[in-house]
């Protein structure tokens, strides 16, 4: 009975209707895409919405279309075919919901950047808006879903992809200022992307440690509409300079007018904390999970906000409810085990919390660094908090045991918690080892420093420990300024081969691997380029992002490794699509490929 | 603070219960445009109950997506409520698609009348569904013909609704009106109550600094029938 026709199809429907009807007048379609030759997957436990949904495909010509009827028979379809286009049910019966099949895909990189996931639910979701999910669908869509409807979102999704497709691959790569270059592109050319283009824009600033220009895009949104995200925006700017009661009203602000939009929850919380009222952040964490329930990370939040006021039975049911959701999701942690382990501890139930722990190993060990470690310091926690000094000090033997056979270290947070435990049970020369590994790292972290001397204090060493941060600075600051001698001196080869050193020493030095990551870009300056160099100062940079997300040196050094690059041959049709090639610089990280601009740079650079 | 006043279990039934009733209703609105769509009168001897039944699968479909945004609070803060920027092209195209099979089953014309790049800031689910509800109400109304046309009016935006039938009778006017839009019509005893409630309070939410968006019903217009007329600022 159905006529296949082409993409648009309504047009000749409409006209091959006209003996027996009236005409319906069409609108006007800007382009076509070609839909028929696309790969589709349609996702829904129910086999009615199944072959609705296949013929709606049908009539757009598609031919290639396979069907899943849960989240798992839809994970296993993802691995073997990257489709162009996924159609899936956000409801799933038992097992993976579709948010979890679109988060376990996106992590998993089982679609392509162009590929569309579109989720599908009976009713307007809260997920639409609340803005901040770290894993969004490209298009959400209420049944019921017709075949006009389907079409057109399809098409904007696909345009809004094409628009975007050259700002998210420089997102992906990190070239964050290259990507907020890029915004400025097309907004000059895209009237209905204008507002989503700042947005990112916006985002792509504050990623480049540039929050005033971030505010300034944020206050140029606000004085066309009242966006909230652009008003959570500028609190969260706020807040960075440290106005936390002026943020805490821009975030209620929002809340009261869009009780859904989570991400100012997140940040109303942070606010909080911030002011040092942790009971409010801890209630607003409560607030938040309690509209996005089935999201781990939140019940994560949530969990150890709530351990870190003693406030068990919160905790417990924030973690219990972790371990639920998370059987079915790629964002179950470590961390939901260890904060139930510590729960079960708290409650005086030692052999569930032990359980817990090589429930977590055996879950996580072979892909989480520290598995072990992180195992044993719970444990020596619990039996510490319980009163078991005799295993509490074992664990702590055990501990040491470990840190001699592995010189490799978890990050700080991890290591004070060590250090301080480690302390309690009396295993103190590892103790100020491990403390003096967290102050090397951080040698210009005078907060930091100031805690760490605090545990030295309560554990009646402050003259030791007070000897032990002065000797880590002076170790970590000589390393870094030997390096700068190299560097300035002109003796290049021999600067990379000191920073590599001294990374291996210091490797969550933030500073010092900013340090590492110029002195390569110089040589590259100088010597030409070498791809396996750029290759190490990028993982270096990446390491450095994960550690302290959102400096500015970051950005700015993550560019002038991309100006680095050799440029394409031809200068005519140099990127795609014959727009300039990327090789406008901004003024302010122009590489300098003499000495001469070496000054200006030293002023950041030690 | 104020947590929704249902029960979470309640909530969840509900969603589960909505869930399933919008799929059937999905598979059979989807099966009748199917089978009407390849038809004509002469090849299909029911075509004419065809479009009776696609038509009321349809009024079911709106009724029950009214209802369900009324429950989640259509109106109030706590609507997931998704303003953006769209295109009108595109909000005119889902419109006509939802409404083609249906106008050419019973052979009524649509004319357009917009300006495709124009902007319109909105929550697309909610306007598409009001704006195709009130087609689907003229479309019972009208006698041949049905106009949707949308322009500027200086900041705000307006969307008419117009057909050539024999308009809306006075009560219903005067509940359309702007300045009583609370009183006269008894909603729970006037079954056209629902979709104009609901349609009033979807354009409510659309704000922008002091203006709100409006409903009102008007007769006369281009062709001369009943009118409805949102507008957006």
């Amino acid at each position: 009975m159905t006529t296949p026709t082409a993409p648009g199809a309504s047009a000749d429907a409409a006209a091959s209707a006209v003996d027996s009807a009236p005409a319906v007048a069409t609108p006007k379609v800007v382009e076509q895409i070609d839909w028929a030759s696309k790969h589709y997957l349609i996702v829904d436990d129910f086999v009615g919405i199944r072959q609705l949904l296949r013929e709606s495909l049908r009539s757009l010509g598609a031919r290639n279309i396979d069907q899943a009827s849960s989240g798992g028979e839809a994970m296993s379809l993802l691995n073997k075919l990257r489709y162009d286009v996924v159609l899936c049910d956000y409801n799933l019966g038992e097992g993976k919901n579709g948010q979890q099949v679109l988060e376990e895909a996106r992590v998993r990189q089982l679609l392509l950047p162009s590929s569309v996931f579109v989720m599908v639910s009976a009713e307007k979701s809260v997920e639409s808006v609340m803005g901040a999910a770290e894993h969004q669908p490209d298009a959400y869509l209420v049944k019921p879903i017709t075949e006009g409807v389907l079409l057109t979102r399809l098409n904007r999704v696909w345009r809004r992809k094409q628009i975007f497709r050259l700002i998210d691959q420089a997102f992906v790569e990190k070239d964050y200022l290259h990507a907020a270059r890029l915004c400025d592109e097309q907004i000059a050319a895209n009237r209905v992307h204008v507002i989503e283009l700042l947005r990112m824009k916006a985002r792509m600033l504050e990623k480049s440690g540039q929050p005033a220009r971030a505010r300034e895009v944020y206050e140029q949104v606000l004085a066309q509409r009242e966006y909230h995200w652009a008003r959570a925006g500028l609190g969260k700017i706020r807040m960075a300079d440290g106005e936390f009661e002026q943020a805490r009203l821009m975030f209620q602000t929002v809340i009261v007018e869009n009780r859904h939009y989570i991400d100012a929850y997140d940040q109303l919380a942070k606010a909080y904390q911030g002011m040092g009222q942790h009971e409010e952040a801890a209630a607003i964490l409560e607030r938040a999970a309690k509209l996005s329930p089935n999201s781990v990370p939140r019940q994560r939040n949530l969990g150890q906000a709530a351990l870190r006021l003693g406030n068990v039975p919160m905790a417990e049911k924030a973690f219990r409810k972790c371990l639920v959701i998370g059987e079915y999701s790629i964002r179950k942690a470590p961390d939901d085990y260890l904060g139930l382990a510590r729960v079960c501890g708290l409650k005086n139930n030692t052999k569930d919390a032990l359980q817990l722990l090589l429930l977590a190993q055996r879950e996580f060990g072979s892909e989480h660094e520290h598995m072990v470690l992180r195992a044993k310091i719970t444990e020596g926690l619990i039996y510490h908090e319980s009163g078991d000094y005799q295993n509490a000090r074992r664990c702590g033997d055990e501990l040491e045991g470990l840190l001699n056979a592995d010189p490799k270290r978890p990050g700080t947070a991890i290591c004070i918690e060590m250090a301080t435990l480690l302390f309690a049970v009396g295993v103190k020369r590892m103790a100020g080892e491990v403390l003096a590994y967290v102050i090397r790292n951080n040698h210009d972290n005078t907060l930091l420093q100031d805690e760490v001397q605090k545990i030295f204090d309560r554990a009646r060493l402050p003259d030791e420990g007070a000897a032990i941060i002065r000797s880590a600075r002076k170790e970590a600051a000589d390393l870094m300024n030997q390096g700068v001698v190299l560097w300035k001196t002109g003796k290049l080869p021999d600067a990379v081969k000191w920073m590599r050193q001294a990374r291996e020493r210091l490797p969550d030095n933030v500073r010092v691997l900013f340090n590492a990551v110029q002195v390569s870009i110089s040589y590259i300056q100088q010597y030409g380029y070498d791809a396996e160099l750029e290759a190490e100062a990028r993982g270096v940079l990446e390491h450095v992002d994960k550690l302290q997300p959102g400096q500015q040196r970051f950005a700015q050094l993550m560019e002038q490794l991309r100006n680095l690059q050799p440029k394409p041959p031809a200068p005519g049709d140099a990127e795609g699509e014959g727009e300039q090639p990327a090789a406008t610089p901004a003024p302010a990280t122009k590489p300098a490929p003499q000495p001469a601009a070496r000054p200006a740079r030293s002023r950041r650079f030690s | 603070m104020e947590e929704s006043r249902q029960s979470p279990e309640l909530s969840l039934f509900l969603a589960s219960t909505a869930h399933d009733m919008k799929n059937s209703i999905s598979v059979l609105s989807g099966t009748l445009e199917r089978l009407l769509d390849g038809a004509t009168p002469e090849t299909e001897k029911a075509y004419a109950q065809m479009a009776q039944m696609l038509y009321q699968t349809r009024r079911l479909n709106d009724n029950l997506m009214q209802l369900l945004a009324l429950y989640k609070q259509v109106g109030k803060a706590g609507y997931p409520f998704d303003l953006q920027p769209l295109e009108v092209g595109q909000v005119v195209e889902q419109v006509v698609a939802l409404a083609r099979v249906l106008l050419e089953s019973r052979g009524i014309a649509l004319e357009l009348d917009y300006d495709p790049e124009q902007i319109v800031h909105a929550d697309e689910d909610l306007i598409v569904g009001v704006v195709s509800h009130a087609v689907n109400n003229a479309l019972h109304y009208t006698r041949d013909r049905i106009r949707l046309a949308v322009r500027d009016t200086g900041g705000d935006l307006e969307i008419r609704v117009e057909d050539n039938g024999e308009g809306f009778p006075p009560a219903l006017l005067a509940a359309g009106a702007p300045a009583s839009s609370a009183s006269g019509v008894n909603f729970l005893t006037n079954s056209a109550g629902l979709g104009l409630y609901f349609s009033g309070e979807v354009a409510r939410m659309h704000r922008h600094r002091e203006r709100t968006g409006a409903v009102r019903l008007e007769n006369g217009g281009t062709l001369g029938g009943g009118c409805f007329i949102l507008t957006l600022p």
